[in-house]
């Protein structure tokens, strides 16, 4: 079975905080088509889905289904083959900074000849914030980041958990109000990965950013977003889109518990288990 | 217990001995002990001098023994050990900061820019392929006996090393910090200024270390060729009459100065990459 665009949108809605909301994203038949050696192939095809304001969007999909390919043309990072890009209703310009859009690579990116006070200032501090004004915000969000005493130390001195914060902090400081993460924690151990949900839970929680994050967990996605996009395997099409009525605040363990974790979890199970035996069977 | 610093100074100080004592009495010894075919020729007084000669010539150079006292002498001779040292020192200077900085200019720029990279890019593989050496007389022949000519022959030898350096480590910056600067509001030169250069400067400093001892190279074998001073020039008058010490002396004090030159590089590198594991200040 595989699902039309959009026709996973009549999946019920239940949680109500997005509603009225504007649009700050918005895709339209957003296509891309790479050239291997010779042989185009297309990674995503015609993938359509709006993002409202402060909303926790999951792009969610088996590898290779293109999702991170999504993210970096929603950044600009990466031209797109065909279909549009709105952010706040101007079109995307592959190229072009929008300074109220922050990312977080999945690959650690920090300066490692910056020490983290400096990583995490360096956006402020490339802007020509005076230091003294600049000294207060990076120290607040060091501590944010539960790195009280590192400040002074190298990104190669810290876990890879601890560097992951200073990247998210780095962007955060910023304060974007459009934040798009590509599988940020999936390089962490379980335990890590845990603590760094519940950090971002609790700053989301809080600051209520609108949020597209690309993950291929599963349970990542439950505990943390709102509402799910589910992609099929190569080339990406949208499968289902359906929120997530968990209440807030979450607790990333204690999530795991609530029937609507379950029950979303095996349906989400079942409907991605039919996108690897499709990528298999090809 | 076998590497602790005390052990390893003593080898270290024994090595130093025993290479003095066969220095300075080795051709005596072998020559009252062994047959004349097997007395080595290599520790002939004549070609390597001995310790206390040499001690003895670096006291007349240097003008610590002059009858006439230290600062008539050092005045009175145009290539004394003080001034020629001066000169070379100079010179390896300024050709090694001239081209250090030439070729981390042309590195960045070739290595930001495709378009220049592929047009140059032939031109100084043919250029790099000259022997620097083979260039000497044509720089003495341009710029004069001078100190000119030396440092533009130090600079040739530099510019190329430190360039090509530059050049790779430019190119090897990675992608993705580029973009995050970028995200995080970076214009193309705050780029180039705040990302590219620190991260290349580990490349480049790979390459300065070298690159010193080249530009000593450099100024020494210009001074060969033609000169009027400096520490090359001395080897060559000292050849001229056959004097083994007055070399070795000259030789001594080059390897002192690019002893010097290298602590220079050595501690601004671990200053500036301070970030990196091996520069780490030891606990």
């Amino acid at each position: 079975m595989i699902a039309a665009p959009g026709q996973g949108l009549a999946l019920a809605r239940d949680e109500g905080e997005t509603a009225a909301a504007r649009t700050r994203i918005a895709v339209q038949g957003l296509a891309k088509r790479f050239n291997a050696s010779g042989r185009e192939f297309v990674a995503v095809d015609d993938v359509s889905f709006e993002v409202k304001q402060g909303e926790f969007v999951a792009l969610l999909g088996p590898s290779g289904c293109g999702k991170s390919t999504i993210l970096n043309m929603v950044a600009g990072l990466l031209p797109r083959s065909g279909g549009r890009i709105l952010i706040d209703e101007d079109t995307v310009e592959t190229g072009k900074v929008n300074p109220r859009v922050g990312y977080v690579f999945q690959r650690d990116t920090l300066f490692p000849w910056r020490t983290v006070e400096q990583n995490i200032g360096y956006g402020l501090e490339i802007a020509g914030l005076p230091r003294a004004e600049r000294a207060g915000r990076v120290a607040s969000a060091v501590e944010k980041a539960g790195l009280s005493g590192f400040a002074q130390s190298f990104p190669r001195m810290l876990s890879g958990g601890m560097r992951q914060r200073v990247a998210l902090m780095r962007t955060l400081i910023l304060e974007p109000e459009i934040l798009l993460m590509d599988e940020p924690f999936g390089a962490l151990d379980t335990h890590t990965k845990l603590e760094m949900h519940k950090t971002l839970l609790e700053i989301w929680e809080r600051e209520r950013q609108t949020v597209l994050f690309v993950t291929h967990d599963l349970g990542e996605a439950l505990t943390l977003a709102s509402r799910i996009i589910l992609l099929s395997a190569r080339p990406g099409r949208l499968k289902e889109d359906f929120d997530v009525a968990i209440p807030r605040p979450r607790d990333p363990v204690a999530v795991r518990e609530t029937a609507e974790f379950g029950r979303l979890y095996s349906h989400i199970w079942h409907s991605l288990g039919e996108e690897f035996r499709r990528t298999r069977a090809d | 217990m076998s590497n602790s610093r005390a052990v390893i100074l003593f080898w270290q100080l024994a090595i130093l001995a025993a290479v003095l004592v066969i220095w300075q009495w080795g051709f005596d010894w072998s020559k009252a002990l062994l047959p004349k075919a097997y007395v080595p020729k290599i520790l002939d007084p004549y070609f390597v001098a001995k310790p206390t000669l040499i001690w003895q010539s670096f006291l007349r150079l240097g003008c610590f023994a002059d009858a006439g006292g230290f600062t008539a002498c050092v005045t009175g001779n145009d290539n004394n050990l003080w001034l020629a040292t001066l000169v070379t020192l100079k010179n390896t200077w300024w050709g090694f900061l001239f081209g250090s900085a030439s070729g981390i200019a042309a590195g960045l720029i070739l290595g930001r820019s495709d378009f220049l990279a592929r047009v140059f890019g032939p031109y100084i593989v043919a250029l790099n392929s000259i022997p620097r050496i083979a260039l000497v007389p044509l720089v003495i022949l341009i710029f004069g006996l001078g100190d000119l000519s030396k440092i533009a022959t130090a600079w040739l030898v530099v510019f190329f090393v430190v360039f090509f350096n530059t050049f790779e480590g430019t190119r090897a910056v990675d992608r993705d910090q580029i973009a995050a600067a970028r995200l995080l509001g970076a214009s193309e030169f705050t780029v180039l200024r705040t990302v590219v250069i620190p991260s290349a400067l580990a490349w480049v400093f790979a390459s300065l270390l070298p690159a010193v001892s080249f530009a000593l190279i450099g100024v020494i074998v210009g001074e060969f060729i033609g000169a009027e001073r400096g520490l090359g020039k001395l080897i060559i008058e000292a050849e001229a009459r056959a004097n083994a010490s007055e070399m070795m002396v000259a030789i001594f004090v080059m390897m002192f100065v690019g002893i010097l030159l290298a602590i220079a590089v050595r501690s601004l590198q671990s200053y500036l990459l301070r970030w990196q594991p091996q520069f780490e200040p030891s606990a």
